[in-house]
């Protein structure tokens, strides 16, 4: 079970399940001939080659259980900074860059060890204001600080 | 053209109150991103990108190169002073730095590694000049089969000198290749995985990857780390004594010419410049006892090798157009960004940009050593600011830079996506550099493989009877061969295992 865990047989996989998908949503592009090559030939090429190395990963770590088994992740870190991210890009056209901001560094905040309401508010303060200085006034980017109002 | 007239172009450009002003704000930027940990010059350049992209070229490959090597310069500083790396080519300076800083002697391990930066950043800056145009010549003489095999075994070098898994970091390079051919196909417009979004058409952005697998990546790591700080330690003299300049000197210049000879390989680097530096300095020392306990040359030599090797490893890149780590692969998209096909073109074509860019390299150095030895009390305040305000403001800088490559949101939900691509490699052990060395060569590659092949009309023997490229091949089937073998197996193993 270990063997299935470790961080080579999963690379393996990962690879296979890469080239795999290379394959499938390639099935439309032409391979056209080795003189004239069509779209579909340097992916596929290039998706089998990548899959015969995953194989090879993953058999060698099933065979000599050499590699290091995989670490169990912490969800909380990456769930918070991606779901930030993406509230970020939801608000940012639709809010405006001080929303987005506030929510961004708000859920950000909630992925590390320490949250302390006082200083994230203050983090908020004071990243706006370089914001607004460095993007909105000094590059002049064409940004809305809020949606309709700034 | 010769070499002097070359270099008054380069200076004259580089003096301009523009370039100069860039210069600075690049050294500027990477010494404070040097200093702080858990950000490092990948990450730093990747979000930088887009802000380049509103300026002239010159300007932004000369802000960019100053990030590069002024991280390095900030790295040492914090090595120094509380024992903490900021960069990994800086770790070894740990080892004696920080032992030197604890006998009272910070100051002159702070102005010696600054002397000996600057000294092997000139010598490098003139190798670069030296060698720059006789490379250029040759590269262009190679025909479509020999770029498909220099380019080859530029990322199997990579592969090979970077740590980890070869047969990972191999898969990881085909990966990237994939990810490179997104978009509509040059030679007959076909849409390939672009699953009908009009934004992938032109190719996945370089920038958001490069945030995402970097930055994002390397936030939720830290995050899940906890990094702590230490306490911080005084300065005092920055003048070394006799016995200590004695020592220092032959110590940089063998620095340098280690450091710069690592810098050209792919793959090589200032880390592996600076390792190798420290190493060969314990091998040759009559007093290796002291190695760990403040050495100067455990300072010196490290410092200047790792200097060295950030110039040099402009050269494979400025002249053939092939990075050979990941900020080089970084520069190699900035400047595709500007519109410039990075190759040998780019010398011939743009000499301004060429030589100013070189000429900055070096007033860059200079600026880092007057600049930052005063300034050096105001870094180490720096590193009093937690990570837990840190985090939030990268992120936020990377999404914002993220939108403004193209005012659009997509590009920000492409770094998520990355982010959390980037975390899942970090995890298995996979590194992003391969891939994103795969990623920038992945069009190119793919372009003069078929160009080679439609010209030698479907026969692929064109890539062994071109000598050139038959040559690039062999040198390539070597460095596998020897990967394979089992001793050297094993000593590559060993001498990551020091390095972690």
């Amino acid at each position: 079970m270990s063997r299935l865990l470790s961080k080579d047989f999963l690379s393996g996989v990962m690879f296979i399940a890469f080239g795999l998908a290379a394959l499938y949503f390639g099935r439309n592009l032409q391979m056209g001939t080795t003189v004239r090559m069509g779209p579909g030939y340097v992916p596929h090429m290039l998706a089998y080659i990548m899959m015969s190395l995953g194989g090879i990963l993953a058999v060698v770590a099933l065979v000599t259980s050499s590699s290091e088994r995989t670490e169990a992740p912490k969800w909380r870190p990456i769930t918070m900074v991606t779901i930030g991210i993406v509230c970020f890009a939801a608000l940012f056209e639709r809010a405006g860059l001080l929303p987005a901001l506030a929510v961004l560094i708000l859920i950000a905040s909630l992925g590390g060890q320490e949250f302390k309401l006082v200083e994230v508010l203050g983090n908020m303060v004071v990243l706006a204001a370089i914001c607004v200085v460095v993007f909105k006034v000094g590059l002049g980017m064409n940004i809305s600080i809020i949606a309709g109002v700034w | 053209m010769n070499l002097l007239d070359n270099l008054l172009l380069g200076l004259t450009v580089a003096f301009s109150f523009q370039n100069l002003m860039y210069a600075f704000v690049g050294c500027m930027v990477g010494t404070l991103i040097g200093v702080l940990p858990g950000i490092g010059p990948v990450a730093t350049i990747a979000m930088l990108l887009p802000i380049t992209f509103h300026l002239p070229p010159t300007a932004a490959l000369i802000m960019l190169a100053g990030i590069y090597y002024g991280a390095a310069y900030g790295g040492s500083t914090t090595s120094i002073l509380v024992n903490l790396p900021g960069e990994a080519s800086s770790v070894v300076t740990c080892l004696d730095g920080y032992q030197m800083a604890r006998n009272g002697r910070a100051g002159a391990a702070l102005s010696i590694s600054a002397v000996g930066s600057f000294f092997a950043g000139t010598i490098g800056t003139i190798i670069i000049v030296i060698f720059a145009e006789p490379l250029t010549r040759m590269a262009q003489k190679f025909g479509p089969a020999d770029y498909c095999s220099l380019m080859a075994l530029g990322l199997v070098a990579a592969v090979v000198l970077a740590s980890g898994s070869v047969l990972k970091a191999i898969a990881m390079v085909f990966l990237g290749l994939l990810f490179g051919l997104v978009g509509t196909d040059v030679n007959t417009g076909a849409q390939r995985f672009t699953f009908d979004i009009p934004e992938l058409s032109d190719g996945i952005d370089f920038a958001p990857i490069a945030m995402g697998l970097f930055g994002i990546a390397e936030i939720v790591v830290n995050l899940e780390r906890h990094l702590s700080r230490s306490g911080t330690i005084k300065v005092g003299s920055l003048w070394p004594t006799r016995d200590e300049a004695r020592r220092a000197w032959p110590a940089i210049v063998r620095g340098t010419a280690l450091g710069s000879i690592l810098g050209v390989l792919p793959g090589g680097g200032p880390t592996l410049g600076a390792f190798s530096a420290y190493t060969l300095e314990k091998k040759i020392s009559k007093t290796p006892e002291i190695f760990g306990k403040g050495a100067v040359e455990g300072v010196a030599s490290p410092e200047a090798a790792n200097n060295a090797a950030s110039q040099t490893s402009f050269i494979p890149m400025l002249t053939l157009g092939i990075p050979s780590n990941a900020v080089m692969a970084l520069m190699v998209g900035a400047m595709i960004i500007q519109g410039i096909q990075p190759g040998p073109e780019v010398m011939t074509k743009k000499p301004d940009l060429f030589w100013g860019m070189i000429a900055s390299m070096w007033i860059g150095n200079l600026m880092l050593v007057v600049i930052n030895l005063p300034m050096i009390g105001m870094w180490v305040k720096l590193l009093t600011v937690p990570y837990r305000f840190l985090a939030p403001a990268i992120l936020l800088f990377c999404c914002i830079g993220a939108y403004s490559l193209q005012n659009s949101t997509f590009h920000v939900y492409q770094v998520a996506a990355f982010g959390v691509l980037g975390y899942i490699f970090s995890r298995l052990g996979c590194e992003g550099a391969p891939f994103l060395l795969g990623l920038v060569l992945g069009p190119q590659m793919e372009e003069y493989f078929r160009r080679a092949m439609l010209l030698s009309r479907g026969d692929p023997m064109v890539f062994i009877q071109r000598p050139i490229s038959l040559g690039l091949l062999i040198a390539t089937a070597i460095l596998l061969v020897l990967m394979a073998l089992p001793s050297i197996k094993k000593a590559r193993q060993e001498a990551f295992q020091e390095e972690g």
